[in-house]
Formats: structure tokens, sequence, C-alpha cells
């Protein structure tokens, strides 16, 4: 209403100026064109400058440039523009804005000020937005913008014929496709029992309510179709709102009621949207997103390529090309998700390749591949993750089954190494066993003897807890050595490993006639590792040079076992004065299966160098004619007690 | 001289020996202790009646060499091994070296004792003939030698009258000396002469 006043007060007066005589801006302008050619460097009109290089595009709008449509389109054209024409291109815009102005009236005065404007101007191309803009092209253009080719563009097909067009205009059409709308709307509701078409009073709605009419006309099946033609809004929203939702709305355009009273079009839809019960339909691309369900449109952006495409073939001159006079830009089911959920349509009715848009598109459809990708990556590095940690525990698991595996052969071993010593240590055990019988008896006796003699029992009983203590270690020693199964990793003293073999080996030397002496060194030697193993590999070696001797003289009958720190760690030895290792032995010396003994498994020495490298060490004997051998075991000593601590300054 | 039986111990584990002392020292013998064979080797040997316990396995020289060393110098002390562990081995050459038994440790009171004493017994045994036979020895000494032709050929089982004629003389005279030679030895037959000689034989063959 305010709008609708104010236009008047404004434009009424403007409309009484006289039209400007043609003639006289002819005149003009010819004057100017010839000034601008020869004066280049003139600053009559800054534009001049750049005539060569720009191409001078006028956007003139018949209606509202600034309709969502308009500025999408307008966009497409430019973005289709820019880069494609060998001049630059630079755009001016006009509005007639004829549905919302009374045109007829303002137009003198209209066209008095683009001459003003445009005096000094050349435009090379004019693209005339609705068929008001052609009309008033066709009625000023030569005046206003001399020279300048047309191309239109038409947003209702039915406006524009190639044979209606202006010489040398071309085309850009659309079909308002009313009977393709009408096809959508009644494959998504196959049950529909009434079709309402509703279009306004202005020419533009007229037209298109006719075309409507066509379409609805060549249906096959025969439906009620009800057009609500230039009704008041709050009569029309009344009216829809009261039909049932099995109904069909086509929304075609509603600019002007039959009162005379102009419209936005979008927002005459948003109010009828807003309050129907019945899907609502549209045949304009704006509609869907506004609340219209589907619809047959066409796109404005492929509207602005054709514009853009016009354009350039009008800036490149020439003749036209009667076979792209007219473009017609192609339509295309587009619909709303939202509304098909709203009025719970099924977007499977619709037909095949229907853009749906406003759909919630999922996260992850959205950013697709940038999700595949993250989610790629991460099962790349899980299953890195777990192959490795596989890969860990399955080299965890094998270094287990062989620590196992050395350790029941060790044990196995060592039970041999025991066979062997068992006449050594039943005299070990025998020893304080015999003592303490013989001494229980003697004891008996003193008691038999009926004298006070206390102090003889009292040392007869402290004998016989030493002799006891003494058998029950021998059993522990060997229980350390035999019974014990599993792998230990600890710090000890490999000196201490020397002293045991007193006690262990002792017997045994004095069976065969051996003299053992055991050398340590003066220092502690900290070594990691299971003291029973290398206990074993020491028992092992000095059992073989005890082996080695035994067919000798006194005098050679001789075990030199000795521990020292060496460059590598500490280093063991054990020194015999046999007979030597033949030169064709020593390379299998520590082979499984190799003895020279008759009785020998030959896997003392083999399992003896699997201990002592299962430390970090290395065992390798030296031998030569008549001067005996030395077995040596080196041991890489313990970090934390091995290393020498640094000497005070 | 004491009538106490010595009995002399040589084993090298101290405790062993000790207890073993201890024992046969109450049961009423004297006793002496060795670590080693050398040790016991080396002490002068009393002559006394007793009898040595010996261990086998010995630091150096075992006690089978030692056995064997005692006879090569006809020292008679009767033996008893004790040992450790023995084996069939060891034990059938000490018994066949004379050895009186062969004991393994732990051993037993009556068992130990028994064996000392069966040891005793033999000592005593072979100590009684040993001064039978120096007796002999001293009274066959104070024969003529004469008297010994005599006593050789009486032993031999020769008559008065082959003697006489073996001997060129007359056999009255062989009959006052077979008289004196019965007297100086102490034998009432010719029986007895036999044992003598044979005792003398024995102990001369030594």
């Amino acid at each position: 209403m305010q709008r609708e006043q104010r236009t008047r007060n404004c434009l009424t007066p403007i409309s009484r100026y006289p039209d400007v005589p043609h003639g006289s801006k002819v005149q003009w302008l010819g004057l100017a064109r010839a000034l601008m050619t020869a004066l280049v460097l003139s600053c009559i009109a800054l534009p001049l400058h750049a005539a060569e290089e720009e191409a001078h595009v006028l956007m003139l709008y018949g209606l509202d440039p600034y309709l969502p449509p308009f500025l999408a389109m307008d966009k497409a054209m430019r973005e289709s523009l820019a880069g494609e024409t060998e001049r630059r291109a630079v755009y001016f815009s006009e509005s007639l804005d004829s549905q919302r102005f009374a045109m007829e009236k303002l137009e003198p005065e209209l066209v008095a000020l683009l001459e003003k404007k445009y005096k000094a101007l050349r435009i090379d191309v004019v693209v005339a937005v609705s068929r008001t803009a052609l009309d008033f092209f066709e009625r000023h253009g030569e005046q206003l913008w001399p020279g300048a080719r047309v191309v239109y563009m038409g947003f209702l097909g039915y406006e524009s014929k190639p044979s209606a067009l202006p010489p040398g205009a071309s085309a850009v059409v659309s079909f308002l496709d009313v009977a393709g709308t009408i096809d959508i709307a009644r494959r998504s509701q196959p049950g529909a029992r009434r079709i309402v078409v509703v279009s306004g009073a202005a020419e533009v709605d007229r037209r298109a309510q006719q075309q409507a009419r066509e379409a609805l006309a060549k249906l096959h099946e025969r439906v009620p179709v009800e057009f609500l033609s230039g009704l008041p809004l709050p009569e029309l929203v009344a009216r829809v709102a009261a039909e049932p939702p099995d109904s069909i709305v086509i929304y075609l355009v509603l600019f002007r009621d039959r009162g005379g009273r102009p419209y936005d079009p979008l927002e005459v839809l948003r109010a009828v949207v807003k309050t129907s019960r019945a899907p609502v339909y549209g045949a304009v691309e704006t509609y869907i997103g506004l609340g219209a369900v589907a619809g047959s449109v066409g796109s404005y952006e492929s509207r602005g390529r054709l514009i853009a495409e016009q354009v350039r073939r009008a800036l490149a001159g020439g003749p036209p090309d009667p076979s792209r006079t007219v473009l017609a830009a192609p339509n295309r089911c587009v619909a709303d998700a939202r509304a098909l959920q709203r009025w719970s349509l099924d977007a499977e009715r619709l037909p095949s390749g229907c853009e749906i848009r406003f759909k919630d598109v999922p996260i992850w459809r959205q950013y697709w591949w940038q999700i595949a990708l993250t989610l790629a990556i991460v099962a790349a590095q899980a299953t890195l993750i777990v192959a490795l940690f596989a890969q860990r525990r399955r080299r965890r698991v094998a270094e287990q089954t062989e620590q196992a595996q050395r350790a029941v052969l060790a044990r196995a071993s060592r039970l041999a190494l025991a066979g062997e010593l068992t006449g050594a240590i039943a005299h070990e055990i025998n020893q304080p066993l015999g003592a303490i019988l013989t001494n229980a008896d003697a004891g008996d006796l003193m008691l038999d003897s009926g004298r006070d003699r206390r102090d003889e029992l009292r040392a007869i009983l402290a004998n016989i807890r030493r002799d006891d203590l003494r058998a029950s270690e021998v059993i522990q020693r060997l229980r350390d050595l035999l019974g014990k199964q599993k792998f230990e990793r600890r710090e000890f003293d490999l000196n201490d490993v020397v002293s045991d073999l007193e006690s262990i080996m002792r017997a045994e030397a004095r069976r065969r006639g051996v003299v053992l002496e055991l050398r340590r060194a003066p220092e502690t030697l900290a070594i990691m590792g299971d003291r029973v193993q290398i206990q074993q590999v020491l028992i092992n070696l000095v059992l073989n040079a005890m082996d080695a001797v035994a067919d000798e003289s006194e005098v050679r009958r001789t075990v030199v076992v000795s521990v020292a720190k060496g460059e590598g760690g500490a280093v063991l030895a054990v020194r015999d004065r046999g007979r030597g290792i033949a030169p064709e032995h020593r390379t299998k010396l520590f082979e499984s299966f190799f003895s020279t003994k008759p009785t020998g498994m030959g896997l003392g020495l083999s399992i003896a160098r699997t201990i002592v490298e299962a430390h970090g060490g290395h065992v390798w004997a030296e031998s030569g004619p008549d001067e005996g051998t030395v077995f040596q075991v080196e041991l890489p000593l313990a970090i934390a007690n091995g290393a020498p601590s640094p000497r005070p300054a | 001289m004491s009538t106490t039986p010595l009995i002399h111990v040589v084993d090298d584990d101290p405790s062993m020996r000790t207890a073993l002392l201890l024992l046969l020292g109450e049961v009423g013998f004297e006793v002496r202790g060795y670590s080693s064979t050398g040790e016991f080797l080396l002490q002068p040997l009393p002559d006394r009646p007793g009898c040595l316990l010996l261990d086998v396995r010995l630091p150096g020289p075992s006690g089978l060499e030692l056995q064997a060393a005692l006879q090569r110098q006809g020292i008679m002390l009767p033996i008893v091994f004790l040992t450790g562990h023995g084996n069939v081995d060891s034990s059938v050459r000490a018994m066949k070296a004379g050895a009186v038994d062969f004991l393994t440790k732990p051993v037993k009171r009556d068992i130990l004792l028994d064996a000392v004493q069966r040891a005793l017994a033999r000592d005593a045994t072979q100590r009684a003939a040993r001064e039978e036979a120096e007796r002999v020895q001293t009274r066959f000494a104070s024969l003529t030698p004469r008297q010994r032709e005599v006593f050789d050929l009486i032993v031999a089982g020769k008559l008065n009258k082959q003697i006489a004629d073996e001997l060129g003389i007359a056999e009255r005279t062989v009959k006052r000396e077979r008289e004196q030679v019965m007297a100086k030895l102490d034998a009432n037959s010719a029986v007895d002469l036999g044992r003598l000689a044979e005792l003398l034989q024995r102990s001369s063959s030594r």
C-alpha cells in the first residue's frame, strides 16, 4: 500500500516531461563519435580511453534485477564470460521494474536520464531481460545505445518467437514447462483427485495460466481442475488451505491480483505453501527451495551461460547465425527433499534423474572423499599397528619358545651331567650321612656308660647338626642344578660360579684323581643372566677337561679353572694338560651330536655354546699338540655394576 | 706292651673321621686318625694288636694302593675298607688282596664293630702264628748243624736207619740226635716236627 502511494507521488510528475527529439540526439552522438575517434587523448569522458579494449555490456532488466533467479543468472553469465572474450567485459545495468512502477508514465523522463548517462558511453551489447526490457530497447535502443546489439532473455517461452525479435537480435528463452510440472505432480501423486492451478491477473500471469490450460487439456486422464486466478493473497491462501491433502496445487506465477495489487511471486508462494495441506508444485527454479515440492524447471544458471554465449557472439560481430539466434534453456525435474518429507511424498515416484535438492546430506556424503581418505589412513595405520603388534607378538612367542626349548635342552643336558657326577654326588651325601650315623652311635654308647658326659654329647650333637646341614646343602645344590627349568635373568658374580665348582666338583675330581685348581678374579665380575646355566657350562667344560687328562700321568692330571676380566667382558678359562684336540675335530667341536667319547651324546658343548650365546657371549677353544686345551668363555659384564667406576681425580 | 687294640682310621673327611674315632674310642679301643695314606705311612706303626679302617677314595694314593703297599712291606695289619660309594670292582680287588671286609657308608655300629672284631681276631691269630714261628725259629737256631740235617731228614719222612746210611753215621747216633732235636724244639712226635717244618718254611719264605 505504502509503496504504491509513494510510487505514484514520486513518479507521476516525471511522466509529464516531453520526449527528447530523436534527430538531435543522433546528430549529437555522431559528433561525439567523431570526436572520440579523432581525439584519442581527449578527456571528455573517462571510459573513452578504454573504449577499444573494453566490451561494454548493459544489463537491462524489465523486472527487479535483485530477484534471486536474476542474481544467479547474472553470476553465471559473468563467470562464463570472464576470460572468454578478447576484450574485458564491463557491465552496466538499468532496471525498468515495470511490474511495480507505471512505466508508461515514467518512460520519457527515464529515457531523458538514460540519454544523459550514456551519451558519451558506447554500449556494445544490451541484454534485455524480459519482454518489457526488449520492448523498451525496440523503442529507444537506437537512440540511447546506437550500434548496440541486443540479446533477449525471455524467461517465459511463449513471449518470444524468432520472428518477433528485432533485427540483429538474438535470444535465450526458457519455456515455462507447465505440462512437465503437471506430469511430475501426477507421478508424485497418482491418486490425486483434484488439481488446483494458481496464477495472477497480470499479463504474464495470464499467459502462464493459458499455458497450463493447454497442457491440462492434453492430459489423458480426466482430473477435476480448478483455476484460482488473480485472487487477493488472503483469499488465495484460505482457498488453498482448504484443499484436501490428496489435491495437487500448481503454482504458476502471481505478479498482480485482479484488483491490480502487485506481488512478489515468491512471497505469494511462501504464503500459499505455509498453510497448504496439499502439495504445491511450481515450474520456476526458485520455487523449489521456497516450499514447492517439485517442478520441471529451467536452471537460471544455464540461462546465464547461454546468455554469455549470445553476448560473446554479439561482441564478435558478423552476421548472426540463424540456427543459434534463439537458444532454449533445457528444463528438468528438480525436487525439494524437505517438501517431499513434509507432504509424505515418495521421491521414488519422481521421474528418474530428478534432482533432489536440500537433502540433509549426511556428512559422510558431503565430505565423502575427505572422510574416505581419513578412514583409509586410519585403517592403514590401524592395520600397520595391528600388523606390528602381531609381528612383535609372534617374535616374542618365537623367542619365548626358543628360550623355553633352550631351557629344556639345557636341563636335559644338566641331568646328563648329573648322571656323570652321580658317584661324586653320592659320596658327597654319604659322607655326612655316615658321620651322622656314627656320631649317633657314639652318643648312644656314651649314654650307656652311665657317666655324666653332657659336654661330649653336646659336641656330638653339634657335629651331627653340621653334617646334616652339609648333606642338605649338597641336595640343595643339586636341586638348583636340576630342578629349575625356566630361564632366570639375574645379576651374579662370576667368581661365585667358580667357587661353587669347589663343592660340586671336588669329589668328582678326587674320584678321578685329578687336581682341580680354581682361580678367582680379584674384582667382582657381575654378569646378567642365568647363574645355573653358566654353572652348567663350566661343569661341562671341567668334566671335558677331566676326561682329557684321564689317561695322563699323575703330573698332568690337573685342570685349572680361572676367571679374569678381559677386554670384551669376563673371561672364564678351563685349561687341561691333555693331548689337545685333533685338528680335524676342531671345527666340529661345538656341533650337536659330535663326540669323540664312546659314551658321549655330543650335546654338552653345543648346549654350552647355545647358553653362552644366549647370554651375549661366545665360547672358543685353543689347543696345541701336547700343550693341552683351553676352553674360554667370554661373557659381557652387566652394565650397572660391571662398568668401572670413575676414579676420583 | 699294651693289650688294648689300636685302631687306625684313615679318612679324609674330618667329620667322618672324628665320628669314627669317637665311636671306637667309646667302645674301648685306642684310636688314631689320619687324613691320607701318606700321613698313615709317615707315622711309625707300633707293634701292638689293632687293625686299619681305610677309606677307598682318598686324596693322593687310594686305600687300595695303601693296602698293596702294606702287603709289600710285610705289614699284616688287617684292613676293613669303608667307602662312601663302593663299587664291585674295587670291593673285589680289596677282598682278593686280603681285606677283612668292605663296608659302605653310612655303616651301622654293629656291622662296623663286628668287622673290627673280626679284623682284631685275625690280627690276634696272625700275631700268635707269628710269635710261634719266631719261637720255633729261636729253638731251631739252637740246633747243631748235625741236628738240622737229622731234622730235615726226619721231616722228609726218613727212618733212623735210612738217616744213618745217608749221613754215614751210626743209627744209635741218629737216635740220640733225634731225641736232642725233639727236646730242643719241644716236639713229641715226627708229626709235630713236620708241622714245625712247615711253619719254619713259611716264615723263612717271607
